[in-house]
């Protein structure tokens, strides 16, 4: 009956929570703000680029002038910008409104600054002077270069490409890490959302008194592995939840709102560090849900566990204090502290299993300590349910739910004036 | 005796340096409806805990069926525990239907047994209600027919009058009576006396963790005197080994006597010592009589330990 009895566990506690108002009112309210933030983005970069079109269209008079001799007076009538006597008479002419800029060009403007006057419109559009200036003084200094290819390598802009080899093959590069450091967020995103939930998961038959039917009823292990499976499941439902407006903003308005055009097709799908980053992942989930809901099997109310929460919150974000080193350095000490420490390990080991620093042996040694680990957790959040959460109002004794005798205290009574019978 | 479902033998239960339960024995026979009685923090719960396997027992063992309890085995149990509780934000008959699919009963089968038992202790518009939404001896009720839903082979019920009001214990009792008739074997922690004498077959009553009495109601009151003289009369009435006088009030008495004694005897010996006697009836001593015997100097030792702890 075990077996059918977890099934029924993990349909009863998955659907009682998605049934729940307030779970699609938590859960919506996550992609409806993502959706309202994309919305307002394309709302502003639709703004801006019409802006931005509107000040590159926007005439207004220009006054300037050139001690480097880089502009010459054809260049500066594309602009329809006149030549100023002196720059006082420049800085004067839109002092009194009789052009809108003036544009100051130095003898040396690769160390010395342009000086650009203009009549105040604003904070913001004001940058359209600054903007002007430098496509002028481009527009000069790529006439002299004489070559569109030259003046484009001169900017910057000249398109390399890496190949690395990794044991005589050509590594993935950022296209085969990125895939493994998505099961680091997907970790994040599964603690931070279902945290209180694993924590309550057992709390909720002890504050309800439910404990003594359900003792009777039903195996505790059966009971535990049947809430850990429907917590997934639910976490599976809250991320794809998550996930949509991100995906079909992708899919369909990337141009809108400026997604950086990632190319899936390029990314590589190495199979050891996702067969790692996977394992890790679930270790890291089972670990952490284990831990949570001994806990919760421990505390006598939420608000008491609650604090312990914060714990465990904090120890998923520990490994950012060291990420110059599990970038630069792996194997400095507290880099291998906090890739070996279980509560730590996860997100060390994930992200250094991206990055391609996570050798095959480490990442075996991690995922034998979460999974084994996870089982210690699992076996002590059971003994702890069972033979701990018949206390009601205190905190069990670890050690004496622990021990051989394992009663931790006798049985009170919630009538007045009445002990244990 | 039948064969025993319960079987307890020399069980022992310490908390710690605290010892709950000294040494316990007793069998509970298939079919029939037992009391298990006992003053506050006798040890009663803490009993049918470790005969549950929600607590391990120090010493001694404690089976059903020949062997301890275990939920996986399949045993047919229904077991309401004095500290009621269900899945407060839960619709009354989801819960009913996961218990229900928890005790082996098929979804269909176990909606359709939990709306007709709404039906009947009068909740039928209740079904598809948040459960904390109902009062508690609604929610008592929903809880019995948790425990009964799976038409169980051993029903324990510790405290189950605990929170109902007289038309409802009635309900409650009917409902003890049917699953008695249909074979099932009860158990009840009870303080409710008569409820005891009208139910059950055998009884225990547990003092200092031990059995103080066991066997039969009539067992048991014969082990208390058995029958209890009420005497109305005018002078003292003097000492006899006919009998033991357990209450003595100005022109009442009240006489304890064994099984062997005649009361006609008792009555020649008091107008013979010259007492006037002006009634003179014999019945039963009641359970509630054993029970503020038993307890009542265990109580007013209680009650004298609070006071040198106030002091």
């Amino acid at each position: 009956m075990a077996q059918h009895n977890l099934g029924t566990v993990v349909s009863f506690e998955f659907l009682r929570t998605i049934s729940k108002k307030r779970f699609w009112v938590g859960t919506l309210s996550v992609p409806l703000i993502m959706a309202v933030v994309f919305g307002l983005i394309y709302i502003s970069n639709s703004s801006t680029a019409s802006a931005a079109d509107a000040q590159e269209k926007a005439e207004f008079s220009i006054s300037y002038t050139d001690a480097s001799g880089l502009i010459t007076p054809e260049q500066a009538g594309l602009f329809k910008a006149t030549q100023a006597a002196s720059p006082e008479q420049g800085v004067e002419g839109v002092r009194s409104g009789t052009v809108d800029a003036y544009f100051e060009f130095p003898a040396d403007p690769a160390t010395t600054e342009v000086k650009v006057y203009g009549a105040d419109q604003g904070l913001f559009e004001n940058n359209k002077y600054s903007a002007v200036a430098e496509a002028m003084l481009n527009q000069a200094v790529n006439a002299r270069i004489g070559s569109d290819a030259l003046a484009t390598l001169a900017a910057g802009k000249a398109s390399i490409d890496v190949t690395t080899f990794k044991d005589g093959q050509k590594a993935g590069g950022f296209n085969a890490a990125l895939p493994p450091l998505m099961f680091l967020v997907i970790f994040y995103a599964l603690i931070i959302l279902l945290a209180g939930q694993m924590l309550s998961s057992t709390l909720e038959e002890k504050e309800n008194r439910v404990t003594e039917m359900i003792l009777t009823t039903l195996n505790p292990t059966t009971l535990i592995s049947g809430k850990v499976i429907a917590l997934f499941g639910i976490g599976l439902v809250q991320m794809i939840v998550f996930a949509s407006p991100v995906a079909i903003s992708y899919l369909f308005f990337r141009d809108q709102i400026k997604i950086p055009d990632l190319d899936l097709a390029a990314l590589v799908f190495e199979p050891v560090p996702m067969i790692i980053g996977f394992l890790l992942l679930i270790g890291g989930f089972a670990l952490f849900t284990t831990t949570l809901v001994a806990i919760g099997a421990v505390m006598p109310t939420a608000k008491e566990a609650g604090n312990f929460m914060g714990v465990m919150m904090a120890l998923i974000f520990v490994p950012f204090y060291a990420i110059s080193l599990i970038f630069s350095n792996p194997q400095a000490l507290i880099v291998q502290v906090f890739t070996y420490f279980p509560f730590s390990s996860p997100v060390t080991a994930m992200l250094r299993n991206g990055l391609g620093s996570l050798s095959i042996g480490e990442a075996a040694i991690v995922i034998a300590i979460l999974f084994i680990g996870s089982a210690i957790m699992f076996r002590l959040a059971v003994r702890l349910f069972q033979y701990g959460s018949i206390s009601y109002t205190s905190k069990v004794n670890i050690k004496t739910a622990l021990s051989k005798g394992r009663n931790t205290s006798p049985p009170v009574s919630t009538n007045p004036g009445k002990r244990e019978s | 005796m039948s064969e025993a479902l319960v079987h307890i033998e020399n069980f022992r239960m310490d908390f710690g340096d605290k010892t709950v339960i000294r040494d316990l024995s007793f069998d509970v026979a298939r079919g029939e409806t037992f009391g298990f009685l006992g003053s506050n923090g006798s040890g009663k719960t803490t009993t049918i805990r470790a005969l549950l396997g929600i607590y391990q027992p120090t010493g001694g063992s404690l089976h059903i069926d020949g062997r301890p309890f275990k939920p996986e085995d399949g045993d047919r149990l229904g077991y309401l525990p004095e500290e009621r509780g269900l899945y407060k934000k839960e619709k009354v008959i989801d819960i009913m239907t996961y218990f229900g699919r928890l005790k082996g009963i098929d979804r269909h089968a176990a909606k359709t047994w939990s709306l007709q038992y709404l039906d009947r202790v009068g909740l039928p518009d209740k079904a598809n209600v948040q459960l904390d939404k109902l009062s508690g001896g609604q929610q008592q009720k929903v809880q019995l027919g948790v425990t009964i839903m799976n038409e169980p082979e051993l029903l324990i019920l510790d405290e189950p009058t605990k929170g109902f009001d007289p038309v409802n214990r009635r309900l409650l009792m009917d409902i003890i009576a049917e699953q008695k008739t249909t074979g099932a074997t009860v158990v009840m922690v009870t303080h409710q006396m008569e409820e005891v004498e009208r139910l059950c077959d055998r009884v225990i009553l547990l003092k200092n963790g031990t059995a103080e009495a066991y066997g039969t109601i009539d067992e048991v009151q014969n082990q208390y005197g058995g029958r209890v003289i009420r005497l109305k009369h005018a002078g003292p009435v003097p000492p006899s080994p006919r009998y033991t006088v357990t209450l003595s009030e100005t022109n009442y008495s009240e006489l304890s006597i064994t099984d062997d004694t005649d009361e006609a005897d008792i009555l020649k010996d008091l107008i013979a010592a010259g007492v006037t006697v002006r009634g003179f009836t014999t019945t039963k001593i009641s359970l509630e009589e054993i029970f503020i015997r038993v307890y009542g100097d265990q109580n007013k030792a209680d009650a004298a330990t609070y006071e040198t702890a106030k002091v």
